[in-house]
């Protein structure tokens, strides 16, 4: 409401002012700032005056805290180093940002492409604010640029053209940076300078928070600002709703125009560095320019497109030098960001002054022209847009096609300065292109020229040399080295555009702080090979159509038929990508997924956690992003001139299907932007912003139907539908470890199981072979999840095999899950193996605790049962030693007890000789032993002795004399055990499979010999 | 539940409060202690606690002072665990009361004194019964329970702040005790050893500074540590220091601690006086004494099977089972006696035979070789002094004291 006033207001008095005045109005709140500086102090005021009043708006709808922190702060700062003019400009630029982030809020429930665009700045922002220690490398460029520009604006009197075009404020107030920076070529250079370096060297936080802004707002550029500044008009006067809407958005024009005419200063830069002459740039510039302007609002297609490329080739300039350098500095990655602003203020510019100077009369027509139908169809924010739109593009197209040949006629003035430059001035001449290729070439230049010949040159003063010797000595590494000579490369050019480098005592300079090398690492990691990244950028869309997340969400995106209009305006933003999805798409399309990955990083840096971490990441973002943008552009060389040719035919490419897949993609981030907006409303409800609230809330609901489409692929996990389901009708199976996901024609239907088990049951071949089946089968079982009666068998069975074997090992396993298996009530031989656990915690665990509880856990059924009963009995003949009961037990065990005490016998039988030994005298007869110790197969009788008795005297007595015993032969001829004697000589003898790791079923021949049968 | 005013609610708090950091700041203990006792169901804590839950706010009341906010930490969650304890909700209780507990650690670490002690005693067993009750709740609602798991480790924090130099060493034997009741209920008992180690290897202290009270829980759980590991000697050791040093008038603890002392006591050979069973209603051994007086080994493994359950769970199943050689011996002996008043002379021979008779009589089944199998172990194990003629299968016993007595060694194994 707050802004609706003003802007009204504002309107109203401007309106019969001139041009300058109308420029006030668009701004009103956020440009009239940009104007205040240039023309006088008593505007600044009048300017301080809006700031005050957007800010209070904002402040009521938006509770950022950090933004407003960021405008006091600049402004204070400004005033400490430059003075007045600087700190409207500063403020201005700080309100930019601020409003910006508001902006984006409104935006994201308003139009996709917007809002994402919008969050992307935001994230810069974000990114940016939390670099704000950092010396400014990049903006010894701009100050460069400033006093260039002030020269060749001063020809130029884009402010009458603005004035036509009073309806597209954002635009407006694009031209009025420039037109700030004309009278400040009409001020002393020193001023621009001034505000420049105050900027770079105290703000440049802000700076780069502004740039980054814009930079967004350039990516979407033209686009936001077009959008925005045509609905804005219409907000005003019919919907108060919007109101802040459209505060929020002309602000974030402002800032953005802001930048661009700082951006155009720096793009300048280079030119200035080599041309005096820099009207000569700017003319060329200009041939692009009047693309993006002449189409201002959705003349996106041209505009949208030069912002992305242009980002990119400046990014790419910026890499290049980084790559000579080795290590990409953070630092240096701002000056790519901010280059691309600034490349792109330079075109809009010189497309003013295109305009203006050589096609006034068309440029201001068109505006108007669209800007009236932006007016009438105000009620509904996306029909609107969508005309304009239609006309836009229409538009757009044909104002391509005059300003090129305009360009070329321009050409001529610029070109023989920027040949000097580079090849890159030749791609000028091209249409469409030209845009893109120009702020590379410029930046190319802008970073090796700048820095390279600055450093190279020798006319640097010592003191510097050793501020630069102390600055590298603080190096630890390489890398910070590497890292340390960009940014120190960007001080000195900055100092030399300055004109300060031989005035400043570079002795008494304080040292930037070495950048950190871990981000420069993560950095490096990412960025040093742009190309790979650009490349997995350029994958990643692909890669996304594959993942679970896609389907849904095309799914949903057919529902949200309102968004279409977005995708629309998406469509028309990224025009070229069907064509040549490398160039352009890609780069489009990396640049919104970096931008919705932009938006978290801000979002938590919001929650206040600065942790390096983050900031790598968001360095790493938006490294990211410049690095795709700069690979799209330098990658597309060839493909530039492809789409130039392509450029007027933006709307033919918008095919259907692409045209949905940008839906989605926006989509994705509408959804994004919907948490984050959620998120956001706990803050901002303190502020109480009502309509911000509601219009998140809306976005919520819209993105909500994504949301529940994700959740339920993520979280919901199925696993009665990723269980597989056997189709391999093969009985036999070998056993093999799994080592991925199961493939179900290899795995066994439960039928075939049951088959199988049954083979193995009654297979003659040796345990190895049931063993590597039954282990197959279990396999089986688990990966299709079948727990029932046959996985009792299975385990029962394999249990089985394994205790008459002796496998412990295998028995061991077997007998867990039939723990579980009969815990789940499952049918199965329950006793049989209760017996078998009771047993094996006797013979084998020997803790009584064990016993005890295993013991206590037997139910009063379960002692009836015989198998059970027997194994009581064994533990009680155990635990009394009593070895007669031992071995009769062991010869009438049921089931497999045998088996178990088997590995019991041995122990058992020590004991008994040794007890024997010490209590009978003075013999004892081994027939006798052989008896009670079970060495005879037969069952044990009180008659004397039968065939079956005496075969087991010679392994009795085999056994005796291994294990020392003192055997004599009576007078009967019979075997006596001389009791006294062995009591001295009885040994356990080493067992003879003893093996070294102790575990003689370990040994492999041991093993194959007991088991092959 | 009749619920005060809010104006009776807000009193209710602020006084508690008060009371807290009244007992703080004056370092009562006594009182202190009073505020966290949960389970003593005491009225004034019970109404503190309905007022909570009427006055849903109390953590504003907390925090509108300085004197109240410095101990947020511990009060809040103090709170919010009375409320759902009031409730019924354990878990939640013992949740909050987990937090509250570490906050008051937190606190009590920064007390230089151990004047808070008792408060952390009272805190120490309310969270350990509150866990169990959780547990009970857990398990109830076929979840699996965890909390006392939880407690214990939440307890041996507690133990490492008393367990090193300083005047809290005091209380490190009670938090010990509240662990071993832990292990023992959650069938954990390995985990005691490290807890013992740190006590018993502790020269800096001696164990009889520490409070009598928990000196004999201690020795009684470290004594039925030793029966588990049927080391009686030394379980015999330990239980009868309990026993001595417990408070003659608790008899509930006397008889948990005869409960294990017994069975220990008659693996040595020791065997009580029927009173003694009988004042602390012991009676399920009274069978086996009478086995072992008899050598009647029809009656002890009928006393065996009647309180097998019973027995298995306290874990004497097998030390009392034990007892049958003894029983052996004693019939021997019996059999002895009677030889030696027919025939003198003769005497020190028993056949076989004559035992298998006499076990018959007693209606256990047993062959010879079973019954020789059995005298061999007798006279291995040392209960009888002789040696076996397998020829003429008779026990020829030694002149001498053919059955020595245990006198409190163990049975030779």
């Amino acid at each position: 409401m707050m802004n609706q006033a003003t802007n009204t207001q504002t309107l109203a008095s401007v309106d019969p002012n001139a041009v300058e005045n109308r420029y006030v109005v668009n701004a009103s709140q956020g440009q009239t700032s940009l104007y205040v500086p240039s023309t006088t102090g008593s505007e600044a005021a009048s300017w301080n005056m809006y700031r005050v009043e957007n800010h209070s708006a904002e402040s009521g709808s938006f509770s950022n805290s950090t933004y407003h922190h960021v405008q006091h702060s600049e402004p204070s700062s400004r005033t400490v180093q430059d003075g007045s003019n600087a700190t409207p400009l500063a403020t201005s630029s700080s309100l930019g940002a601020t409003n910006t982030q508001p902006d984006y809020g409104g935006y994201t429930s308003y139009s996709n492409s917007a809002g994402t665009y919008s969050h992307g700045s935001a994230g810069y922002q974000g990114y940016y604010s939390g670099y704000q220690q950092q010396p400014n490398p990049s903006y010894s460029q701009p100050v460069g640029a400033y006093q260039n520009t002030g020269a060749p604006y001063q020809p130029i009197s884009s402010f009458q053209n603005t004035g036509s075009y009073a309806g597209p404020t954002s635009y407006s107030s694009t031209y009025y940076n420039p037109g700030d920076y004309q009278t400040a070529g009409g001020y002393p250079s020193s001023s621009y300078t001034h505000q420049t370096t105050t900027w770079n060297g105290s703000n440049y936080a802000n700076y780069t928070t502004q740039q980054y802004s814009n930079y967004t707002q350039d990516s979407s550029g033209a686009y936001a600002a077009g959008n925005a500044g045509a609905n804005s008009l219409h907000y005003q006067q019919h919907y108060k709703q919007w109101a802040d809407y459209y505060n929020q958005t002309e602000v974030s024009c402002a800032p953005g125009t802001e930048n661009l005419s700082v951006a155009s200063t720096s793009t300048q830069l280079p030119q200035v560095s080599q041309v005096p002459g820099v009207s000569g740039g700017y003319p060329t510039s200009n041939s692009q320019a009047p693309t993006t302007f002449a189409p201002p609002w959705r003349p996106d297609s041209s505009s949208s497109q030069t912002p992305l490329l242009q980002p990119g080739a400046t990014v790419t300039g910026a890499y290049d030098s980084y790559r000579t350098h080795g290590a990409p500095s953070f630092q240096n990655q701002h000056p790519s960001p901010v280059q691309p602003h600034f490349v792109k203020p330079l075109e809009s510019k010189s497309s003013y002054g295109n305009f203006q100077e050589q096609q006034k009369t068309a440029c201001p027509q068109l505006p108007n022209l669209q800007y009236p139908v932006a007016q009438q169809a105000p009620q509904n924010y996306q029909p609107p847009t969508q005309t304009v739109q239609s006309l836009e593009t229409q538009r757009v197209s044909k104002l391509q096609i005059q300003t090129n040949p305009r360009i070329a006629s321009n050409l001529p003035l610029g070109l023989p300065k920027l040949d000097k430059e580079g090849p890159n001035n030749s791609a000028i001449a091209k249409p469409a292109y030209i845009s893109v290729s120009l702020p590379k070439s410029s930046e190319k230049v802008l970073s090796n020229d700048a820095a390279d010949t600055v450093l190279k040159a020798g006319v640097f003063p010592k003191s510097l040399k050793s501020y630069v010797q102390k600055a590298l000595a603080l190096c630890k590494d390489e890398k910070q080295s590497a890292a340390c000579q960009e940014i120190m490369k960007e001080i000195i050019t900055k100092a030399t555009s300055d004109g300060t480098i031989h005035t400043r005592d570079w002795d008494a300079e304080p040292l930037f702080p070495i950048p950190n090398t871990d981000m420069i690492d993560k950095n490096n990691s990412q960025n040093s090979t742009p190309v790979s990244l650009f490349s997995k950028y350029k994958k990643s869309p692909t890669r996304r159509t594959k993942s679970r997340w896609e389907p849904l969400e095309e799914k949903s995106v057919d529902k949200l038929g309102s968004l279409n209009n977005y995708a629309a305006k998406y469509g028309s933003l990224v025009p070229l990508d069907e064509k040549d999805r490398k160039p352009i798409g890609a780069s489009s399309e990396g640049k919104t997924d970096v931008m919705k990955k932009i938006r978290f990083p801000q979002m938590e840096q919001k929650s206040a956690s600065k942790t390096v971490q983050r900031q790598a990441k968001r360095q790493r973002l938006a490294d990211a992003s410049a690095a795709d943008n700069g690979d799209a552009s330098s990658d597309s060389d060839k493909e530039q001139n492809l789409t130039a040719y392509y450029s007027g035919a933006i709307a033919l490419a918008n095919t259907p299907e692409e045209r949905k897949r940008r839906e989605n993609r926006s989509k994705r981030f509408e959804k994004v932007q919907g948490n984050r907006a959620e998120s956001n409303h706990f803050k901002a409800k303190n502020a109480g912003t009502g309509n911000l609230y509601a219009r998140r809330t809306t976005a919520l609901v819209l993105s909500k139907s994504f949301e529940d489409g994700g959740n339920r692929a993520v979280e919901d996990i199925d696993w009665d539908a990723l269980t597989v389901r056997g189709t391999c009708q093969e009985i036999e199976k070998r056993y093999l470890r799994l080592t991925s996901a199961p493939d179900p024609s290899t795995v066994r239907p439960e039928e075939v199981l049951e088959k199988a088990l049954l083979m193995v049951q009654n297979s003659q071949k040796n345990y190895l072979y049931k063993c590597d089946q039954l282990k197959s089968i279990r396999q089986d079982l688990t990966v299709q999840r079948i727990r029932n009666h046959l996985t009792v068998k299975v385990y029962e069975a394999h249990a089985r095999f394994a205790l008459e074997v002796g496998d412990l090992p295998e028995y061991n396993q077997c007998q867990s899950q039939l723990k579980i298996l009969y815990a789940e009530g499952i049918e199965g031989c329950h006793m049989e193996f209760a017996a078998y656990n009771l047993l094996c915690v006797i013979m084998h665990s020997n803790n009584n605790r064990d016993l005890l509880s295993s013991m206590s856990r037997l139910s009063a059924e379960a002692k009836k049962d015989q198998a059970v009963q027997h194994a009581l009995a064994v533990r009680a003949a155990v635990t009394s030693g009593n070895y007669v009961l031992f071995f009769r037990l062991y010869k009438m065990a049921p089931n497999l007890n045998s088996c178990l005490m088997d590995l019991y016998v041995e122990k058992m039988r020590y004991k008994a000789v040794s007890c024997m030994s010490r209590s009978y005298r003075p013999q004892v007869p081994v027939l006798y032993i052989a008896q009670v110790l079970g060495f005879s197969n037969g069952v044990l009788t009180n008659e004397g002795s039968d065939e079956k008795e005496s075969d087991g005297l010679e392994d009795c007595v085999d056994w005796l004399k291994a294990h020392g015993a003192c055997l004599v032969v009576d007078s009967n001829g019979e075997m006596q055990l001389d009791a006294k004697a062995s009591s001295s000589t009885l040994y356990m003898p080493d067992p003879e499979d003893a093996v070294a790791h102790g575990d003689s079923s370990l040994a492999v021949n041991d093993f194959l010999t007991r088991t092959s049968s | 539940m009749a619920y005060p005013s809010m104006g009776e609610a807000h009193r209710r708090i602020t006084d508690y409060l008060n009371k807290f950091c009244d007992a703080v700041s004056y370092q009562d203990v006594a009182s202190l202690a009073q505020l966290f006792s949960f389970s003593s169901n005491s009225p004034s804590l019970l109404s503190l606690a309905d007022a909570l839950n009427f006055f849903q706010d109390a953590n504003r009341l907390i925090r509108q002072s300085d004197k109240f906010s410095q101990f947020g930490e511990i009060l809040a969650p103090l709170f919010r665990s009375l409320q759902s304890y009031r409730l019924g909700n354990l878990v939640e209780a013992y949740h909050a009361f987990e937090k509250f507990a570490n906050a008051f650690i937190q606190e009590f670490r920064n007390w230089e004194s151990a004047w808070a002690l008792e408060a952390l005693y009272v805190i120490a067993y309310e969270i350990r019964v509150l866990a169990e009750r959780a547990d009970r709740e857990l398990s109830s609602n076929g979840k699996s329970p965890e909390k006392l798991k939880g407690a214990g480790s939440f307890l041996m924090k507690v133990f490492g702040v008393l367990a090193g130099k300083g005047p809290k060493r005091v209380g490190a034997l009670y938090v010990t005790c509240q662990l071993f009741k832990i292990y023992f209920k959650l069938g954990t008992v390995h985990l005691c050893r490290s807890v013992i180690r740190s006590i018993e290897t502790a020269r800096i202290f001696d164990f009889e500074e520490f409070p009598r009270r928990d000196k004999v829980t201690y020795m009684y759980y470290t004594g039925r540590l030793e029966v588990f590991n049927e080391n009686f000697p030394a379980a015999g050791h330990k239980l009868s220091y309990a026993l001595t040093h417990c408070n003659p008038l608790r008899e509930a603890n006397i008889r948990m601690i005869l409960k294990y002392l017994i069975p220990v006591k008659l693996s040595l050979g020791i065997l009580p006086k029927t009173c003694l069973l009988e004042k602390y209603n012991l009676l399920e051994y009274n069978d086996v004494v009478q086995a072992l007086k008899r050598g009647d080994l029809r009656l002890l493994r009928h006393a065996l099977q009647e309180h097998e359950d019973q027995f298995l769970r306290s874990g004497v199943y097998l030390v009392l089972e034990k007892l049958e050689l003894q029983v052996y011996q004693r019939l021997v002996k019996k059999i002895y006696f009677i030889q030696k008043q027919k025939d003198p002379s003769k005497a020190h021979q028993l056949k076989l035979e004559v035992i298998v008779k006499a076990l018959k009589w007693l209606e256990m089944d047993m062959d010879l070789d079973e019954v020789e199998c059995i005298m061999t172990i007798l006279i291995y194990k040392n209960l009888v002094k002789g040696y076996f003629a397998h020829k003429s299968k008779v026990v020829v016993l030694s002149k001498q004291d053919p059955f020595p007595k245990l006198n409190g060694k163990p049975v030779n194994s």
